[in-house]
């Protein structure tokens, strides 16, 4: 099987399912749903596989190339596989909704980009995909109106600057190698001068920060991750930002080559170490700033961009560590972070509204939605026994040995900040006392508990048993010229600290199970009711006031005037100067045709004067 | 031999901690011209809670305690005791970090079933109060760790025995100084006692205790009092090749406590953070660039 079948079907299916659903609703979901999960089987059947191939060479003149490697695999089988759960998720979720086979359609076609983008082995056809990525997530995005549209405007006004500084970028690198293909490029850039390659850099770093949502460029995801249908929330924070991770890999590691990547600017002030920096702030601001937000989605918004961070920590560090773990990250957060989009996607779903100070209580009526909450909290908190601890693992300990304990510092902060907004995401939604109103919503359908006991499913396992996942992740450092790890399926070991998952998750089974037996043989608990509780003499009155709004008052108070977002303050004000300019330009369409009649005379004076003064023509 | 040795460990702590418990409440009799209970006066009342009748609000308000001990328990397999330390490679001081998370967790996802304001407000307070101390003992432990050049804990006792404690050590002392400021506040005494504070919201997070759940808190309350304090020693003061060796050192560095315990009144929340992010930050912040300067 080659790629093209690949491609062939995931666009095809797209377009198939659109045509079924105008047809009849069902067909069209139920082919959906097939479609999705055929294109995880046969993804998966591409693992360790290592193709190239030209499937088109006329394309004004440039080869159209596809390949399949560790790398691609890696990516693709995350973006299959997030991407078929929620699809499944959607089923009850969208039903209902005007416009569904619109929804399918858009849906699959990015899933299918997104596929594209990974496997295209050039860049004129990665940047065909990425195009088509970037507008299907405009139209999705803008799914819901009202809001919405303004988060759609922003989203895409930010990737269509990334995109012109990628196809400069490419003009660029033509210009002077005279070829895009990928494989050929690799390593050119060696004896390039540096002025050269920190140009080709930034038009790359704007093209793939903007979709990766790096501190300076993040502004447009926190809007548009809250205002997209959650089981795009899902995608969009689990694989679509990813790509600009993966565009980071390409082009640090494949493009410029590592030891040109590492060694490029005076020590201190090489560039490797800005970026890591960068990944810093990334973590930290962000993260500061969700535990201030009251939208659970906008909450989780804001920790995409910082878990962004920690990739970026990750993969620009270039130690084999640093790479591994930030690779590892990009799997563990699509995993996690589309679990937490799908719970609050169930939540809105029963109750129809996301508000973080007027829910509460709900693990009494949605118990297996609490779970994957919890367990998407553990995961992204990076407790042991979690995927994300085993990345953040990486991450902390490369920075440690390395001699950067600032940016481990950074990087460690931004989890206790993680630790307390995810935990007020928890509590506020399923803790505390649940509102008389809310008393009789009913479980999430078993369509939506699907995926997210199947992302529980991976969080634990991976956390567990890192070594299935870092074995694949290993293969790709290697690639990249990154001295290999030594892996084992419990974690990694190494002369200067071992990790041994498998250890951590026997002691702590095993402690759990002795207190529980001890506290069995204490004497049986009587169960109470909610309202059953102490309060020194009095009762606390069912729904006179929720306790879970402002659950960080004091904090709020102390941090909030240092956390203001003034990169969108002034990205907002670049738009009204803008728009004031364009509106003073407009002026100009006055209507009248004797108006439009001077301008045309004036441009033809204009040129009779330049003729006779300077004689041009 | 594993089994045993976390066996014998357990054992240890528990009679370390709740000795500890025991003599803070002597001593803190005597400062104020009581005489106290017994020493044995913690030990006995857990035997008695466990026979006492409770109210429980669901599945996760058992669980949540029981993570909680379990969390403070794993914790003391992570840190060498005299020699012993078996879970020496798996992680190092990098997942004794998150460990020392489940602790807390544990009890507030327990204490969150209830619905209890109090609750929430004592909940609050201990994270609030967590991300205080973890923002000057984070930088603590990358000191030590970058001084050191390792993640693992047992090396760095090693290396301690074979020079000088890092307290003694010139590029740690400014650590370990701020190690001791935030002790107060990592174990939950005063002038940090706010997660608690009963007379304001009737001891928060414990609020809906009673019978084995108190038991058991109190249980993890000990068991937390050794890991602080256990932490310190062996960071700070060299760990200890005998266990009897340990305990005095411990003994030393609880003492300490106590007496602060008794002087101070409560912080205020917000106090408390000004305070956390004020003297211990700087000087552990300080101490990190002195440790980056001299490696």
């Amino acid at each position: 099987m080659t790629v093209e079948i690949l491609l062939a079907i995931a666009f095809g299916g797209a377009f198939t399912t659109y045509f079924l659903s105008k047809l009849a609703k069902r067909a069209g979901e139920v082919f959906a749903v097939l479609i999705s999960l055929a294109l995880v089987a046969i993804v998966a059947y591409f693992y360790n596989s290592s193709l190239r191939e030209i499937f088109y060479t006329g394309f004004m003149g440039f080869p159209l190339v596809l390949k399949m490697n560790t790398l691609s695999w890696f990516f693709a089988i995350t973006i299959t596989s997030v991407g078929a759960l929620s699809v499944i998720f959607s089923l009850s979720y969208i039903r209902g909704r005007e416009r569904t086979d619109f929804y399918y359609l858009m849906l699959l076609l990015i899933n299918a980009s997104m596929v594209g983008i990974v496997v295209s082995g050039d860049l004129v056809s990665f940047y065909i995909f990425w195009e088509i990525m970037s507008w299907s997530t405009f139209l999705l995005i803008s799914y819901n109106r009202g809001p919405a549209l303004n988060a759609g405007m922003k989203y895409i006004v930010m990737s269509i600057i990334g995109s012109v500084a990628m196809l400069a970028g490419m003009l660029l690198l033509y210009s002077s190698y005279g070829t895009l293909t990928i494989a050929e490029l690799s390593g050119v850039m060696t004896n390039a001068s540096p002025g050269y390659v920190l140009s080709i850099f930034i038009l790359f770093f704007i093209a793939f920060g903007v979709k990766n949502a790096v501190w300076p460029f993040h502004s447009w995801l926190p809007p548009a991750h809250s205002e997209a249908p959650s089981p795009f929330s899902a995608i969009l924070s689990g694989t679509i930002i990813k790509m600009g991770a993966y565009g980071f890999l390409l082009f640090f590691y494949v493009i410029i080559g590592l030891k040109k990547f590492l060694g490029f600017g005076p020590s201190v002030f090489s560039l490797h170490y800005f970026l890591c920096w960068l990944g810093a702030i990334t973590v930290v601001i962000p993260t500061f700033i969700a535990l201030l937000q009251n939208d659970a989605k906008r909450l989780l918004a804001w920790h995409s961009i910082g878990q962004v961070g920690y990739i970026m920590l990750g993969i620009s560090f270039g130690t084999s560590l640093g790479v591994a773990g930030g690779i590892f990250h990009i799997l563990n957060h699509a995993t996690f972070k589309a679990l937490l989009f799908l719970t609050v996607g169930a939540i809105e779903y029963r109750t129809g509204t996301r508000d973080l100070n007027s829910l509460g209580g709900f693990i009494k009526t949605m118990p297996i939605t609490f779970i994957g909450a919890l367990v998407g909290t553990l995961g992204i908190m990076g407790i042991p026994l979690t995927n994300g601890f085993v990345s953040k693992w990486l991450i902390y300990k490369t920075l440690i040995l390395n001699g950067k304990p600032f940016l481990a510092f950074a990087a460690l902060v931004g989890t206790w900040g993680t630790v307390l907004s995810l935990f007020k995401f928890v509590h506020n939604i399923f803790l505390g006392q649940l509102p008389e109103k809310y008393k009789d919503v009913k479980k999430a359908p078993f369509s939506m508990q699907l995926p997210m006991m199947v992302f529980s499913f991976i969080i634990i396992l991976f956390g567990v048993l890192p070594g299935i996942p870092l074995k694949v992740i290993n293969k790709i450092i290697v690639s990249f010229g990154l001295d290999s790890l030594n892996i084992n399926i419990w974690g990694i070991a190494s002369e200067t600290g071992t990790l041994n998952t498998i250890n951590i998750f026997a002691v702590i089974v095993a402690t759990c199970l002795v207190v529980w037996f001890v506290s069995k043989a204490a004497r049986r608990s009587k169960i109470v009711k909610q309202e059953d509780n102490y309060a020194a003499g009095t009762f606390v009155p069912a729904d006179k006031y929720q306790h879970t709004v402002d659950f960080y008052n004091p904090l709020y108070r102390m941090i909030t005037p240092y956390l203001r977002d003034f990169i969108d303050n002034f990205y907002m004000s670049i738009a009204r100067i803008m728009q004031n300019l364009f509106g003073v330009i407009r002026r100009i369409y006055t209507g009248e045709v004797g108006s439009y009649l001077m301008y045309i005379i004036l441009f033809l004076a204009a040129l009779i004067f330049a003729q006779i003064k300077w004689s041009i023509w | 031999m594993i089994v045993l040795e976390m066996f014998m460990l357990v054992i240890l702590a528990f009679i370390i901690g709740m000795f500890f418990l025991g003599l803070s409440r002597k001593i803190m009799a005597r400062i104020q011209w009581r005489f106290g209970p017994p020493i044995t006066q913690p030990v006995i009342d857990i035997i008695k809670l466990f026979n006492q009748d409770s109210i429980s609000h669901g599945l996760l308000f058992n669980f949540g305690i029981i993570l909680s001990l379990a969390g403070s328990i794993v914790m003391v397999f992570f840190l060498p005791m005299g020699g012993m330390c078996p879970m020496s490679s798996s992680g190092g001081m990098l997942v004794i970090l998150y460990i020392m998370l489940l602790g807390p967790l544990g009890l507030a996802l327990s204490g969150g079933e209830a619905a209890n304001p109090n609750i929430s407000i004592g909940i609050s307070r201990k994270f609030i109060l967590a991300l205080g101390y973890e923002v000057p003992l984070l930088l603590i432990f990358l000191a030590v760790m970058t001084h050191y050049g390792t993640i693992s804990i047992v090396e760095i006792v090693k290396m301690q025995s074979a020079n000088l404690w890092s307290f003694a050590s010139l590029p740690l002392l400014l650590s370990g100084i701020a190690y001791l400021l935030i002790l107060p506040a990592l174990l939950g005494e005063r002038p940090f006692e706010l997660i608690k504070a009963p007379q304001e919201i009737a001891s928060g997070p414990m609020t809906e205790y009673g019978g084995k759940f108190l038991a058991l808190v109190t249980l993890q309350h000990a068991f937390h009092t050794f890991v602080g304090i256990s932490l310190f020693v062996n960071l700070f003061l060299g760990g200890a090749s005998n266990p009897g060796y340990f305990f005095l050192k411990m003994l030393v560095v609880f003492i300490l406590l106590i007496f602060v315990n008794a002087v101070f009144p409560r912080f205020r929340i917000d106090q408390a953070i000004k305070y956390l992010w004020k003297w211990p930050t700087l000087l552990a912040f300080i101490g990190l660039i002195i440790v980056v300067i001299v490696d």
